[in-house]
């Protein structure tokens, strides 16, 4: 749905974006990653025609980027605001109509949005009046209002209690579901690995890894496991199967990290350890997007 | 297109539904017409003078010529010494006591006034001028002058200025009037617009503090934005401008007739009386030589209308001018404390223009100062203003008017080109160098 291909981007100084290129497949949700400074933010100001790229280019459904897809893209910026002395309905009509809705149109979806995320007393408010989380929501429907085909979110959830963000993410997943495509940056990775299907890693301007969130853990992967057991095993012996990374004993209950050695098996540790003790746990550690994170972001360092 | 109309409802809308700007366009009219009121009002009473009796005690044997009352000072000789006058000035129906001590006619000295209040300067000067009127004609008596010649001498100069219009037509002049409204619409200019660009900067600012300039941008093209932005504060202020003549001229007519009704008996029995007393010649050049009757009159001269129709073309054509400039200045900036460096810059040509104006142009509004000043758009739309009431040829007029039009084109795109960087620039602090280094970055 989305290409960008081999973008450039060069301020006074400093060159923001470093040759990038990557592609968001149509209804996915997509997670832009990077650490503060990476170049997400500059990137996500050229797709959405804030900016545009000193070379390369941005192709949406096909076509290249243009003034006519304004309205099919929806942005929440990280640095939100609204106008503080506007009312909320006028303000959120305003946007949309912006974006290119009727009147009619939008009064009727603003509505509609209100309605469903229990807004409706807000219409006569002004923004001053409103908390910080309300105000996000206010955004959230400005977003999405006019059922832009790709929705771009830079830290959707900040600024939420536990249960605006709970809804807000089943709001996600459902227009989702009804075809809406995903841009979603953030830091927390958690969030990322429960929405998102795959992602790129932006370090220092460049591109540092993307695919799909599935294969990128496959690939982390590095035959490690939990195990905890009861019973004595002699853990300073030698072992031509796995290395131990990690022991803590309490109670009479062991647990171990261990890693197997190439082409080990988990079987070939449960026969090891089997007829010794007493096995309660055996897991395999598969990395986190943090870990991965962490690790691809500090080894380019 | 569609997009910058609604920008444009937005800003005019929010901004006139604001308290401040009610309140403003109502009040403002009344404070006007209370001025012109007042104005009026004083020059009546001037007319009518506040007269002084003055007790005149006369110690001086050599000054036998006597001090000749007017409307506004009438001198009684009294046969008392002073210190007796002095003790029963508050019983009589004396203002003041003139005390004429023994002095040389060559060296008067000694001469005092004295009253239960302080005399006024303008009481101060007349009867220092009576005196010396007096001195010198008894002087000129003493030099062997018959009082017939005297009288000979007295000449009263009255210049009748009439300005000779372009069809050869003698027009009144207006000196008195075309400086008031010259120095009314120069003002008014200036102040429209350092008020209405200073708005301008101000909602730039405002949408960047909000962090909501971001969503604005992903929507409409920075340069709708701004242009958006400065049509809608424009229609703003033609529309407290308007309001203002309107309710001016409105609230003006209601007094004026409630005032006529209040005195119109009143003014016809003190004709009447006047015309018994044969004096009428000297009412109707008084009220001739009041400033009200001038200004009065040669308003009637004056193209009002065509003043208030280049009034607003000027004030559109200087905001755009300005307004632009003030955009760019609060894109560059975070908040309103860190705008004082720029402000400066675009500030000086106006105040230079404004100050100029209201001098120089004044003075003399067919100079090569005026011509300049009304020709350069950075003073134009003042100066202009300005030199209007005078009388200015149609082709500086058109001239100045091309050169504002191109003028604000340029400083539009060249504040657009700083405006579309700087509004996503956030926690920097922007040197001028760093604007036009803005200016010159390709899209």
């Amino acid at each position: 749905m989305l290409s960008v291909n081999n973008i450039v981007k060069q301020y006074a100084a400093h060159r923001a974006l470093d040759d990038v290129s990557l592609t968001v497949e149509q209804g996915k949700i997509f997670g832009l990653l990077g650490p503060n400074g990476a170049g997400k933010t500059s990137l996500i100001r050229i797709i959405t025609q804030i900016t545009a790229p000193d070379s390369g280019e941005v192709i949406f459904n096909g076509q290249r980027l243009n003034s006519n897809h304004i309205s099919q893209i929806g942005y929440l910026p990280e640095e939100r605001g609204l106008y503080k002395k506007m009312e909320i309905g006028e303000q959120v009509l305003y946007l949309a109509r912006l974006k290119g809705l009727s009147t009619a149109e939008a009064t009727k979806r603003v509505k509609y949005w209100f309605e469903k995320l229990e807004m409706g007393s807000w219409w006569n408010k002004k923004v001053e009046d409103l908390s910080k989380g309300m105000q996000q929501k206010v955004q959230f429907v400005a977003t999405v209002l006019h059922q832009p085909e790709l929705i771009i979110l830079d830290e959707p959830f900040s600024g939420f209690d536990p249960v605006n963000a709970e809804i807000i993410k089943n709001e996600i997943l459902e227009l989702n579901k009804q075809g809406a495509t995903f841009i979603f940056s953030t830091h927390r990775m958690e969030s990322v690995e429960e929405l998102c299907d795959s992602i790129a890693l932006i370090h220092r301007s460049r591109k540092i890894l993307d695919g799909a969130v599935e294969d990128i853990k496959e690939q982390y992967r590095n035959n490690t496991y939990w195990v905890e057991y009861e019973g004595d095993y002699n853990t300073e012996l030698p072992s031509a199967i796995f290395d131990i990374l990690y022991k803590d004993t309490k109670k009479g209950k062991t647990t171990l990290k261990v890693q197997l050695k190439e082409g080990q098996t988990s079987n070939q540790l449960l026969s090891v350890l089997l007829p010794v003790v007493n096995i309660q746990r055996l897991d395999e550690v598969i990395p986190t997007m943090n870990d991965i994170f962490i690790d691809k972001v500090k080894t380019k360092d | 297109m569609n997009k910058i109309l609604l920008i444009i409802r937005r800003e005019y809308l929010s901004r006139v539904k604001k308290k401040s700007f009610i309140v403003m366009t109502l009040i403002t009219p009344m404070i006007i017409a209370g001025f012109y009121g007042m104005m009026i009002y004083f020059s009546i009473q001037g007319i009518k003078g506040s007269s002084n009796k003055i007790a005149v005690v006369n110690n001086n044997k050599t000054l036998t010529e006597k001090l000749v009352s007017s409307k506004n000072a009438t001198y009684t000789y009294v046969n008392k010494s002073l210190p007796q006058m002095k003790a029963e000035l508050a019983k009589t129906s004396y203002d003041y006591v003139l005390y004429l001590p023994e002095f040389s006619l060559d060296a008067p000295s000694g001469i005092q006034l004295l009253g239960t209040k302080q005399a006024g300067l303008s009481l101060n000067s007349r009867v220092t001028d009576d005196i010396g009127n007096a001195i010198r004609n008894q002087k000129l008596k003493e030099s062997g002058l018959a009082q017939k010649d005297l009288d000979n001498l007295k000449s009263s100069v009255d210049i009748d200025m009439k300005k000779i219009g372009e069809t050869g037509r003698e027009e009144d002049s207006s000196a008195g009037a075309s400086t008031i409204i010259a120095y009314v619409g120069g003002i008014l200019m200036f102040m429209f617009i350092l008020m209405y660009g200073i708005q301008v900067m101000r909602g730039v600012i405002e949408e960047k503090t909000n962090r909501i300039i971001e969503v604005m941008i992903s929507s409409v093209k920075p340069f709708q934005l701004m242009m958006g932005k400065i049509i809608g504060i424009a229609l703003v202020g033609l529309t407290q401008f308007i309001l203002w003549i309107v309710l001016t001229g409105i609230i003006s007519t209601a007094a004026v007739k409630i005032y006529a009704d209040k005195n119109g008996i009143t003014q016809t029995s003190v004709s009447a009386a006047l015309q018994r007393q044969n004096k009428d010649k000297m009412i109707k050049e008084a009220t001739d030589k009041s400033p009200i009757g001038n200004i009065q009159k040669s308003l009637a001269n004056l193209d009002v209308t065509k003043i208030i129709t280049l009034f607003m073309f000027f004030f559109l054509g200087g905001y755009l001018f300005y307004s632009a400039l003030y955009a760019a200045i609060g894109s560059a900036v975070d908040s309103e404390t860190e705008t004082q460096q720029f402000m400066f810059p675009v500030m000086m040509p106006l105040l230079l223009g404004y100050t100029l104006s209201l001098s120089v142009v004044t003075n003399d509004p067919y100079g090569n100062i005026a011509f300049w000043l009304s020709i350069i758009p950075f003073t134009s739309p003042i100066a202009m203003m300005v030199r209007l009431p005078y009388g200015v040829p149609d082709w500086q007029l058109a001239l100045s008017m091309a050169l504002l039009i191109l003028g604000f084109i340029g400083t539009v795109w060249v504040a657009s080109r700083i405006y579309r960087v700087g509004i996503l620039m956030y926690g920097k602090k922007t040197s001028l160098k760093e604007m036009i280094k803005w200016f010159t970055y390709k899209n």
